[in-house]
């Protein structure tokens, strides 16, 4: 156990080597919020209600969608794919530490900075939008969701990059990837707005469960457990299904390639 | 002088004909990023139709007069991509000394560090998005030819901001070494002219129409072309970006002046 406390402080560590960057990074981020919370306010200026939300409960999804979002997307395993091109994977192989857990660590470490500051980044915003936003009435599923979600999204882009096994096209699949994160899993809005024949067959596919139903389930009050035609239940065993799905994939890729892989001298 | 804007063009067109070759090398890599490309235009549009489909003249305009902003930030943006896409590539370039070797070239650095790269996969989007433009463009009824001319000129003066915010990100990574997040804030920037920029409240609309222009870049065409420009607005366009493109200029020298070749 120690030696991955020790992997997770030397990540951290990481990001203040390149302190420009860094804020950099986070100036990003808070534009993007900035963004998001202009153009909703701005929706709801002259009509109370958009769909079945309200001014208060779309702002707090948009909050609670974005701290989720910080979590689950936070990773550090692009950097796989190119270490697997350039021969420096074998770096980590070396090391007697399981691969998978390494990454994970690493990833926690990302996650862990990002919420840090993204914390700070969301108090400016809530000063300057004074936004009523409703407190979270879900917490036991919504955290069983959101555990899900921060798995779903590791092994789906553990895969992503083990996709450097076999090819060194490696960043334009997870450009087709982060474009489709980006607009199919609610970060723009809540995708129960979406025609309900789309919005089902969206749930079928992991996208939803990366933080739009985290969000959803944390902010939906446990008598109403009911999504449309779907309980949370059913939903619930789709999320741990895409876990199981994702890590045999990821598993299965990471076999497949270490066999596959050769590499020159370093 | 004429010989001067031939040698340019030649040299532009050797740079960009390579810039093809190195793309159409990974013909997989095409296929996800146009696929990743249409993906991003495509949930844009569904967005609009469901933000201006559902509330009948938000902000005060059609859905028709929306996805004009929509298309015309989408002509913008696509024709800043195939100019300057060499710009994402600078990083590297400073970091490994390359710079050095272009600054030593008889030829002006901006011609391979600016224009060097063009992106062969943005060029066959703008087409269709230039086209889709007009479509939506001739279906509003107040289109008069002094209108369409006027839309056109400011689309011109939009790429003449783009091109100074361009040159500052260069400036930039020359000063600081860093790039890909200096340009990145820039396109988050833009984002926000995907929609009218009449929704946005102030102080947010003063700031990115005046300090960083990018409602000027992106929906005063549209605003031209809807005939609800003023001759005072037409005249601030054309200075806030002239004053930008020069002040971009002066950055780039003084950042020449600091230069130490970090690589090498």
């Amino acid at each position: 156990m120690k030696k991955y406390f020790a992997i997770f402080s030397l990540t951290v560590k990481e990001y203040f080597v390149y302190r420009l960057n860094f804020i950099l990074w986070r100036v990003r981020v808070f534009i993007n919020l900035l963004i998001l919370f202009f153009l909703w306010s701005s929706v709801f200026e002259k009509n109370p209600q958009f769909g079945s939300y309200s001014k208060d409960s779309m702002l707090s999804y948009i909050i609670y969608a974005n701290i989720i979002s910080n979590f689950v997307l936070g990773t550090r395993t692009p950097e796989i794919a190119g270490y697997i091109n350039d021969g420096k994977i074998i770096n980590d192989l070396l090391k007697p530490v399981s691969f998978f857990t390494y990454y994970f660590t690493r990833d926690l470490a990302d996650k862990a900075v990002n919420m840090f500051f993204f914390f700070f980044e969301l108090a400016l915003i809530v000063l300057l939008f004074h936004p009523n936003i409703h407190l979270p009435k879900n917490i036991f599923f919504g955290i069983i969701f959101l555990i899900n979600g921060v798995l779903i999204s590791y092994f789906a882009n553990l895969l992503l990059s083990f996709i450097g096994f076999w090819t060194t096209e490696v960043w334009s699949p997870r450009f087709l990837f982060m474009m489709l994160l980006f607009f199919v899993t609610g970060s723009y809005f809540p995708l129960d707005l979406l025609p309900a024949p789309i919005f089902y067959l969206l749930s079928l596919t992991p996208f939803p469960y990366f933080f739009y139903l985290p969000t959803k389930v944390l902010l939906t009050n446990i008598t109403a457990q009911q999504f449309g035609t779907v309980s949370i239940y059913q939903l619930a065993f789709f999320s741990f299904l895409w876990v199981f799905i994702t890590w045999y994939l990821a598993k299965f890729a990471w076999v497949k390639g270490n066999k596959s892989f050769s590499f020159w001298g370093r | 002088m004429l010989n001067t804007i031939r040698y340019y063009l030649r040299l532009y067109l050797l740079f960009t004909k390579f810039a093809y070759r190195t793309v159409l090398q990974a013909r997989l890599g095409i296929l996800f990023f146009m696929g990743a490309k249409l993906v991003r235009f495509a949930f844009f549009f569904f967005f609009i139709l469901i933000i201006f489909g559902r509330k009948s003249n938000f902000g005060g305009y059609t859905f028709n007069q929306a996805i004009l902003f929509y298309l015309t930030f989408n002509v913008i943006d696509t024709a800043a991509q195939v100019l300057f896409r060499e710009v994402y590539r600078f990083r590297p370039m400073v970091l490994s000394g390359t710079f050095d070797l272009i600054l030593l070239k008889p030829h002006h650095p901006f011609i391979r560090i600016l224009l060097g790269g063009g992106d062969i996969l943005d060029l066959s989007l703008l087409f269709p998005y230039l086209l889709l433009a007009l479509f939506f463009a001739f279906k509003i009824t107040s289109i008069t030819f002094l209108s369409l001319a006027s839309y056109f000129i400011l689309i011109g003066n939009g790429l003449l901001i783009a091109t100074s915010f361009h040159i500052i990100v260069l400036a930039l990574g020359i000063l600081t070494t860093e790039v890909d997040h200096t340009i990145m804030i820039y396109r988050d920037m833009t984002i926000m002219g995907r929609f009218p920029f009449d929704i946005y409240k102030e102080p947010l609309r003063g700031v990115f129409t005046f300090i960083i222009p990018i409602g000027i870049m992106m929906s005063f065409p549209p605003y031209a072309l809807f005939g609800l420009l003023s001759p005072f607005s037409y005249l601030l366009s054309f200075v806030i970006s002239s004053l930008l493109f020069f002040g971009s200029l002066k950055l780039w020298d003084y950042a020449l002046k600091k230069y130490q070749s970090w690589g090498g």
